[in-house]
């Protein structure tokens, strides 16, 4: 694994952990979204660098267009769920339990 | 929604899953799921409750949660090899955080927690494109991933079925009895991957079809809760005789077409000498045809407003005295 390689997984993880153990926020839920999105675009931004070729060079430019997609629906859900749930917070989503 | 909204959303629904079905490239299948997953929010928060808006947040964190990793396992696989290509996944660590992220889009345990909560959230038609369209693209690049030990697939196939018929038990809203059979019927399917990918083919259509006909005759009658089903026979007496049939298909009893599926499984699984797993997958389904029994019997056995635990056979020698002296 270079060191490259090592360094785009490492910082992925971390956001995966964020994401997956957020408590509190939607908000901070939707950075650690975003940070996974960002290791994701440094990686394929690196890959032109580290491989020598030209052929994915555009994929990193894509990559951002989804993502910013996806960041401003998750931003609209955001101001949904606190225009129906009054705050933004984890807890107050429950009510569809089981 | 206007009809211009509504008709580019079910084109982009089509879109995504196409570019995914068409793509060797894992980048490009990457963007039709992203596609797929952007264009059913708006159709999931149509109605603006409370609920639908709950539905979609959870829906939404799941799949860009899986979605962000499937694209992380097939860069990791592409600085490993050296390829984008779909066919070409050989290292064992990219496979499986493929398999895992596919699982989490589909909704197999045991990442399968979103699935009930987000169904019950949804419109019954949302809920429909949801559990048969939504499965499709994540279903093809399951089909394509070629692991090297079927481990993964059984275990995650095993749980699947366990969860979707342990969870189901003790439902009463249909719309979390009809996430907890997919949840289970995905894991059959997931099961036979390895050994036998067009029984996994075999197994999705039957699926699709019974799925669709029991989401369209719970639409045709407007229900929602096991309470509104048992009165449901006066609206369309020939659907209340015909949904027992698509119900016990679901669970999987012969003569009908469910049957076809796991039958062709387990003998598969035999003939590879897992017939513990086979056995298992057996008898943790019978979970699953107890809730469909269930559902059968309120909605075509039993006549409201009595109460169908109520209409036991008659007791010659009461216990008590009920009446007043």
């Amino acid at each position: 694994m270079t060191p490259t390689h090592f360094a785009f997984s490492s910082a992925f993880m971390l956001g995966l952990a964020g994401l997956a153990f957020h408590r509190t926020h939607f908000l901070s839920a939707l950075l650690c979204l975003e940070g996974l999105m960002l290791s994701l675009f440094i990686a394929l931004s690196l890959w032109t660098l580290q491989f020598n070729t030209m052929n994915s060079a555009s994929l990193p430019m894509i990559l951002l267009a989804f993502s910013a997609c996806e960041a401003g629906a998750g931003l609209a859900l955001l101001v949904a769920t606190t225009r129906t749930h009054s705050n933004s917070r984890l807890q107050s989503l429950n009510l569809l339990q089981c | 929604m206007t009809p211009l909204i509504y008709s580019t959303l079910i084109i982009s629904l089509g879109i995504g899953t196409t570019l995914t079905f068409a793509s060797t490239h894992w980048y490009l299948a990457w963007m039709g799921i992203e596609i797929n997953t952007l264009a059913i929010i708006p159709l999931m928060t149509q109605s603006h409750s409370p609920r639908a808006t709950e539905a979609t947040t959870k829906y939404f964190f799941a799949q860009a949660t899986a979605s962000a990793t499937l694209l992380f396992a097939a860069t990791s696989n592409a600085f490993f090899t050296g390829s984008w290509d779909i066919l070409q996944t050989n290292n064992p660590l990219t496979y499986t955080l493929m398999t895992l992220a596919l699982a989490m889009k589909i909704g197999l345990a045991p990442l399968h927690s979103w699935m009930p909560e987000v169904m019950q959230g949804l419109t019954l038609l949302t809920g429909l494109i949801l559990s048969t369209w939504q499965k499709l693209a994540p279903f093809c690049l399951i089909y394509q991933i070629q692991p090297h030990s079927p481990n993964l697939f059984m275990a995650l196939g095993l749980l699947s079925i366990v969860a979707g018929g342990w969870g189901g038990f003790n439902q009463v809203q249909l719309r979390k009895i009809l996430a907890y059979s997919s949840i289970a019927h995905l894991g059959w399917m997931v099961l036979i991957l390895s050994f036998s990918p067009p029984l996994t083919l075999v197994a999705f259509s039957t699926y699709l079809m019974m799925t669709f006909s029991l989401f369209y005759s719970f639409m045709m009658t407007k229900t929602t809760h096991i309470n509104s089903l048992s009165t449901s026979w006066a609206k369309i007496p020939t659907l209340t005789a015909l949904t027992p049939l698509i119900l016990l298909s679901l669970g999987g009893l012969p003569p009908l077409t469910g049957f076809l599926p796991k039958w062709m499984i387990l003998q598969e699984l035999t003939k590879q000498d897992l017939a513990l797993v086979a056995v298992l997958a057996a008898l943790f389904s019978l979970f699953s045809l107890y809730f469909y029994l269930r559902l059968s019997y309120t909605m075509t056995l039993t006549m409201p407003p009595n109460n169908p635990a109520g209409t036991l056979p008659w007791r010659l020698n009461p216990s008590h005295n009920t009446l007043p002296p």
